[in-house]
């Protein structure tokens, strides 16, 4: 097949990969690797395979959940967010501080980091919308920024514990004895954001952005406003899976969500989101999420070292974009006059 | 040129060159002993690793890539250093072994990027995590000790080699500085940055520009990894993890080379790196507290990026 990637055809003949057979595929393989992985490490792990096993594994992982379904629409827009894993560590100790230090009521306190979490997107969305700078130079930044702000304000050492059995429930309870609290918090979030990127105007109008800014532009889309929202919103999931981290591991540090961005980008990579922005899905992004969750439950059960874990996650993440690439070029059929 | 001109088209270096001026002026006035404790030649001698460094981060910065792995690059030459000079190779042989293995993963990079169409935050972010827990799960932290005599300073006395790391960096810059300008290969970076597919219209081939300027980060990263290594007698291998790739792209954003590519000096990101480099020494003379650091790093970003960002709006 002659190399058409970089001929000057007309646009009606221009091969052009048919997406969602993509994405149905990418699913597809993903789906194929999460069965692989439970069944190895349900030969290698001890007391893998049993139903208390498969919600711990969900339980160990939410926070990276919340981060993959609110970096779905960001990533579809043809952003990106470094920060969310750092934005995490800041509002864990602001949080930490409203109720230790100021004497702030606990749920209030919760309320205050998630506007911290509002906040902070706002930082990073009205960097990336007025000033126009790229997503990935500001939320380098921002990763930064927050991360450092947050080993300011704990001076690097400082650490908060303590938290009321009623807050702590969040992170460390179980419904009818089996179910993780945290789990109704991801599946509501999973919901609301399926339906907001997949089932209204705006979220239409994200993928539009995402394929071509200019042409959503003249489409008369109010881009500089939609990128904003997704912006706030990774913000504002970041500072809840802050709260649910603070209430799973019973303390809140300035280390919190350290690595995490790495694993909710590869999660959503795997789902079948593309990295260039354009098309995308919440499904995919929560089995991408799968995949990362059982292989470092499976790794810890099998007792292997969690670096290893690392390093899988780094070459899922590089097969993931091959994979995409590949299948994008096997689906690609000509339209039209041939 | 005239010199409106000059300053026209220099106006981001003059800034860059302008606030170091007013810091130096500061602790001058602030905290004079600054400059008579030796601390400037302290931090000459530490800025020579980022400055290398940052030259590599500058052409891939240039060629509108970015590379943010550079931080576990370092630790993994500064390991295989250690280990070579255990061994008792020479140093030159040392040397020679580091950059090798500093060769191969920014080729490791550049092929995921160059040819396998990866964009470079993602390829980057991959290798990153990849070299940095590959490293952790073979060496748990321990220091690399006995190594061969002429590993510190090059195995001359500490004036002299802290003089030979300031005249490598010193040396590697000057050539890169006019390669990167006079010499056809480099403006091919600047080329391709600005706009690939004019650039492959024009002969030149993208790939294979992405692909090299990877590998001479790559390189740049082990001769900065041995220019930070050989200032003590025993290899930490946790250098490197501490954010390093975040202190290079602050000083290359903050020399005034565009982060869209294809615009910026060398002499900027010099002043750039000669102002951050000063700016963590300065804040300690002045009071603050260390655990600042990366606060002030990630601000110096976002500021630096988006002072440039107003000012282009308001051309």
């Amino acid at each position: 097949m002659p190399d058409t990637s970089t001929t000057i055809l007309p646009y009606a003949t221009r091969p052009r990969p048919n997406w969602s057979a993509v994405v149905a595929s990418q699913q597809a393989v993903l789906a194929i690797l999460i069965l692989v992985e439970i069944s190895i490490f349900s030969f290698t792990g001890t007391n893998f395979f049993s139903r208390d096993n498969a919600f711990e594994t969900l339980r160990q992982s939410l926070e990276v959940g919340l981060l993959a379904v609110a970096l779905t629409p960001v990533i579809v827009t043809g952003g990106i967010d470094l920060s969310v894993g750092s934005l995490m560590g800041l509002t864990a100790v602001i949080f930490g501080k409203l109720w230790r230090d100021a004497h702030w009521p606990v749920w209030l306190a919760a309320a205050g980091a998630l506007g911290v979490g509002l906040l902070a997107g706002l930082l990073n969305g009205v960097l990336i919308t007025r000033l126009r700078i790229r997503p990935l130079i500001v939320t380098l930044g921002s990763f930064s920024l927050f991360r450092g702000l947050a080993e300011g304000v704990t001076r690097a050492v400082d650490n908060f514990t303590g938290f009321p059995e009623s807050f702590t429930r969040l992170g460390q309870g179980y419904l009818f004895n089996v179910i993780p609290v945290q789990l109704i918090v991801l599946i509501v979030i999973s919901i609301v954001f399926w339906a907001f990127l997949h089932r209204t105007t705006i979220g239409r109008a994200l993928v539009a952005i995402g394929f071509a800014p200019d042409g959503a532009r003249y489409a008369g889309i109010p881009v500089n406003r939609r990128i904003l929202l997704v912006y706030v919103l990774s913000g504002f999931v970041s500072s809840l899976a802050a709260i649910v981290y603070v209430a799973h591991w019973g303390q809140a540090k300035a280390d919190a969500g350290t690595g995490y961005e790495l694993l909710a980008i590869t999660a959503v990579v795997l789902g079948g989101t593309s990295i260039f922005g354009g098309r995308g899905s919440v499904a995919g992004s929560l089995l991408g999420w799968l995949a990362i969750a059982v292989l470092q439950q499976g790794l810890t059960l099998s007792d292997l070292p969690k670096e290893l874990g690392g390093i899988l996650t780094g070459v899922l993440l590089i097969a993931a974009i091959v994979v995409n690439q590949l299948l994008s070029s096997f689906t690609s059929r000509r339209r039209g006059a041939q | 040129m005239t010199a409106r001109h000059f300053l026209r088209r220099y106006q981001r270096e003059i800034s860059v060159a302008a606030a170091y001026l007013l810091l130096l002026l500061v602790l001058a006035i602030r905290a004079p002993r600054f400059f008579a404790s030796g601390e400037m030649k302290d931090i000459f001698v530490s800025a020579a690793p980022t400055l290398v460094a940052a030259i590599g981060m500058t052409l891939i910065i240039l060629a509108r890539q970015i590379d943010i792995s550079i931080g576990a690059q370092l630790s993994i030459c500064c390991i295989v250093a250690g280990i070579l000079s255990q061994r008792n190779w020479p140093i030159p042989l040392v040397a020679a072994g580091t950059m090798v293995a500093g060769l191969a993963m920014g080729a490791a990079n550049g092929l995921l990027v160059a040819f396998i169409n990866i964009p470079s935050i993602v390829a980057t972010l991959a290798t990153w995590v990849i070299l940095l827990q590959a490293k952790k799960w073979w060496n748990q932290g321990e220091m690399i000790k006995g190594l061969a005599p002429d590993f510190q300073w090059f195995g001359l006395n500490q004036t002299a080699g802290q003089w030979a790391v300031v005249i490598v960096a010193a040396v590697l810059f000057v050539l890169f500085a006019a390669a990167v300008r006079y010499v056809a290969a480099g403006r091919a970076v600047y080329a391709v940055g600005s706009d690939a597919e004019a650039a492959r219209l024009a002969g030149i081939r993208p790939r294979r520009v992405t692909f090299t300027v990877f590998a001479i980060m790559g390189v740049l990263t082990a001769v900065a990894a041995l220019l930070a290594a050989v200032r003590l007698p025993h290899v930490d291998p946790k250098t490197g993890e501490g954010g390093f790739e975040l202190q290079v792209i602050a000083a290359v954003v903050v020399g005034g080379v565009a982060i869209s590519g294809g615009r910026g000096t060398l002499i900027g990101v010099l002043v750039g790196v000669a102002l951050l480099g000063t700016i963590r020494s300065a804040l300690v003379f002045l009071g603050s507290q260390a655990y600042w650091d990366k606060a002030i790093q990630g601000a110096i970003i976002l500021l630096a990026v988006a002072s440039d960002a107003f000012y282009r709006r308001t051309q």
